[in-house]
């Protein structure tokens, strides 16, 4: 096992982490908080893969970063839902907004 | 165009146009509607007597006709007019009858509700009759002889808001049309094979060696004769003829004698050489006329409404015309229709009179309100009564006397026979209903009515009214008519046909006397049992419960349609009723109710929770990643 690997198992993990958060929480931050985690296990791939592949460039570190800033921008705009969310029903849990069932 | 075929158009035209007027623009302003209504008439009348001077010729026959349709080479659809002396004598009669039935309307309707209705269903029912009578092909034959039908049904239930007489209309239609489905049948079949099926032509192709086989006559005969037999109220489809007494009396007057029971009739002696072409045919017929005959006499032996003694003598003289007609002799059974209507119309019409002022139909509650005052009615009901018996020298006994003489030559023994024991019980039953309604004590009693029921009936009877005396003068002036109709005979016998031989009109031989021996026996017995002082008033049948009741049910024939024809009827329409619900309406609620379960069905999907959606995504993808992996990558 090289070291790559181990960066990719923790990734995995991380990945796994954010998805039974993103599924088995239902408060709409929690599911945010998860959310993120699966982008940053998505982040921690990039930049382990194009550091340790042996080239020198440093395009993924480059390309984490934006990743950081868009989950900035997506963790603004979702809170400012959730906010709206919060005003309309009283509530952000994603049991309660079921409005669109059939 | 010819004088003659601007006076046929006028005859036909003039009632449609007074019809359509009144209808349309009349409805509420009664005297102007019967005004136009009579005046229509009398326009038709006088065109019909001006025909008959001027085609009234022996031998003469004029057709005038235009093609408006063409269908293909050989067949095509025409309109026209077939003038001859037996178009032209009839279109008389019918003008003449429907005039004098209207003239006598304006006093007997007066103060309907319906008076302008009325006179505009008069006025189609003259220019249907009218247009029937002087039809120059089969097509058109048809077309009024529907047209004819539907008259009758509006004028029979002309007071409809009353269950009996819109069921009576009703009956009416529906058996008539039974018969007419033959005649449609056997409309197509000539007009298929003879192209325009004009009358002319029809007569000729149905000649030995003409262009229709013998086979094609006999069939095309018997399917003609089945809308006659429906139409004139014959042998097994008579039953709708009593009922029919529902409408108004002048409508049963009209519809009795000239126009509706008529136009089977008329059919015959118009295509009488076509009939006379499929013997087999003619000798049914004989037959069924002969038992339809004595069968109706027997019912009107017994009936106690007038107008339906009335009504069953209609229907036992229409099948002595169908006797004289099928046993080879136009000119006597087409007198007898003349003399009919004559006489038949003069009767009816006396007895509204007495139905007017006594209000009610039942000959005992006439005879025990005063029906002596009415002296008209007792002179119209005492000569009309004379000349359905046939006594000498009121027009039944001439034209009866044509018809006997032609079955004793065209007929065997038995029907001779027979139909003189027919004459004898007309006679009979005749004056059983004049004594019976004339023999009154004057006490009073209540029961039914069929007098007109609308408001004001109470105050006439004091005083003749100017309707009351134009009800008086048609009747005096009918009674006249049926002292003078007989001695046509010769002068419709040279015209109709000009080879028979000619049957004087006192040609007094061993039939003539037997038949007036019968006829005065039929008056003496009558005599005796009702009209005799201190006579017990029961006819012998009477005394014969199980008889009485047989005859006077119309020998259970009602109740043999009601078992049988009737309940299957009823019982296909249930069947189609459930049909429809079950089958029909149940597929498409099916239909319907199955898209409403599915889509509720597949919107339990749509539960509305995002990690639902978010699992089930997941799981699709793995899937898909694991079957891709199996197969080793996107391909």
């Amino acid at each position: 096992m090289t070291w790559l690997h181990w960066y990719l198992l923790v990734a995995l993990l991380l990945f796994c982490v954010g998805l039974y958060g993103l599924v088995q929480r239902r408060s709409l931050i929690a599911m945010l908080i998860a959310l993120e985690l699966m982008l940053a296990a998505v982040s921690l791939n990039i930049v382990a893969i194009t550091s340790l592949s042996g080239s020198s460039s440093s395009v993924g570190q480059v390309v984490a970063l934006i990743l950081i800033g868009v989950a900035a921008a997506e963790g603004a705009i979702a809170l400012s839902l959730f906010v709206a969310i919060q005003r309309e029903v009283q509530s952000i849990n994603v049991e309660n907004l079921s409005e669109l069932k059939g | 165009m010819t004088g003659a075929t601007v006076a046929a158009l006028l005859a036909q035209g003039s009632p449609l146009l007074a019809c359509a007027v009144v209808l349309i623009a009349l409805r509420g302003r009664p005297r102007a509607a019967a005004a136009l209504g009579i005046a229509g008439m009398g326009v038709s009348f006088a065109a019909s007597a001006y025909l008959v001077a001027a085609v009234a010729v022996p031998g003469h026959s004029f057709l005038a006709q235009t093609v408006f349709l063409p269908v293909d080479a050989a067949h095509s659809l025409a309109f026209g007019v077939l003038l001859d002396p037996l178009s032209t004598t009839m279109a008389l009669v019918v003008s003449g009858i429907t005039l004098a039935v209207m003239a006598y309307s304006t006093g007997y309707m007066a103060g309907d509700p319906g008076y302008a209705r009325y006179f505009g269903f008069l006025a189609l029912f003259a220019w249907a009759m009218q247009g029937l009578v002087l039809s120059a092909n089969l097509l058109q034959t048809l077309a009024f002889w529907e047209l004819v039908g539907l008259a009758s049904f509006l004028l029979i239930g002309f007071w409809f808001e009353r269950p009996a007489p819109a069921a009576a209309a009703r009956k009416a239609f529906i058996m008539t049309r039974v018969g007419d489905v033959g005649f449609l049948l056997g409309v197509l079949l000539l007009l298929r094979a003879l192209g325009l099926a004009t009358i002319p032509d029809v007569i000729a192709a149905a000649a030995p060696g003409g262009a229709l086989t013998p086979r094609t006559v006999s069939v095309a005969a018997a399917l003609l004769l089945m809308g006659v037999i429906g139409k004139s109220a014959q042998g097994p489809l008579f039953t709708w003829l009593p009922d029919a007494m529902e409408g108004p009396t002048p409508v049963s007057a009209l519809l009795h004698s000239a126009t509706m029971v008529a136009a089977g009739v008329y059919l015959v002696a118009r295509l009488h050489p076509l009939f006379m072409a499929a013997p087999a045919v003619m000798h049914a017929l004989l037959w069924l006329a002969l038992v339809t005959a004595l069968a109706t006499a027997t019912m009107a032996m017994v009936a106690t409404d007038i107008k339906r003694v009335l009504a069953y003598s209609t229907i036992s003289q229409l099948g002595y015309m169908l006797m004289g007609l099928a046993a080879g002799s136009a000119a006597a059974g087409f007198f007898h229709l003349v003399t009919h209507a004559g006489f038949k119309a003069l009767l009816f019409l006396s007895a509204g009179i007495f139905i007017h002022h006594a209000h009610s139909n039942e000959m005992q509650e006439i005879s025990e309100r005063a029906p002596w005052s009415q002296r008209a009615g007792v002179i119209g009901l005492v000569a009309g009564s004379a000349a359905l018996a046939g006594v000498i020298p009121f027009a039944g006994y001439f034209s009866k006397e044509a018809i006997l003489g032609s079955l004793g030559t065209g007929a065997s023994p038995l029907v001779v026979a027979l139909a003189y024991l027919g004459a004898g019980l007309t006679a009979y039953y005749a004056f059983r209903m004049v004594f019976v309604t004339l023999g009154g004590t004057g006490a009073r009693a209540h029961g039914g009515t069929d007098a007109p029921t609308h408001g004001g009936t109470g105050e006439r009877g004091h005083g003749a009214t100017a309707g009351e005396r134009a009800m008086q003068v048609t009747v005096l002036l009918l009674a006249v008519l049926t002292l003078v109709l007989g001695y046509l005979g010769p002068w419709l016998g040279a015209r109709l046909a000009p080879g028979e031989a000619a049957h004087g009109p006192f040609d007094v031989g061993v039939g003539a006397l037997a038949a007036l021996a019968l006829v005065a026996a039929g008056i003496a017995l009558a005599w005796v049992e009702f009209g005799r002082r201190g006579a017990r008033r029961v006819g012998f049948v009477e005394r014969m419960p199980a008889l009485a009741r047989f005859f006077g049910d119309n020998w259970y024939l009602d109740r043999l349609y009601r078992a049988t024809v009737i309940r299957w009827a009823v019982a296909l329409a249930r069947a189609a009723h459930w049909n429809d619900r079950t089958i029909v309406d149940g597929a498409t609620d099916g239909l319907a109710d199955g898209t409403i379960g599915g889509g509720r069905l597949l919107a339990l999907v749509q539960s509305g929770y995002v990690q639902v959606y978010l699992t089930v995504a997941l799981g699709l993808i793995a899937a898909l990643a694991y079957v891709l992996g199996r197969a080793g990558g996107v391909p």
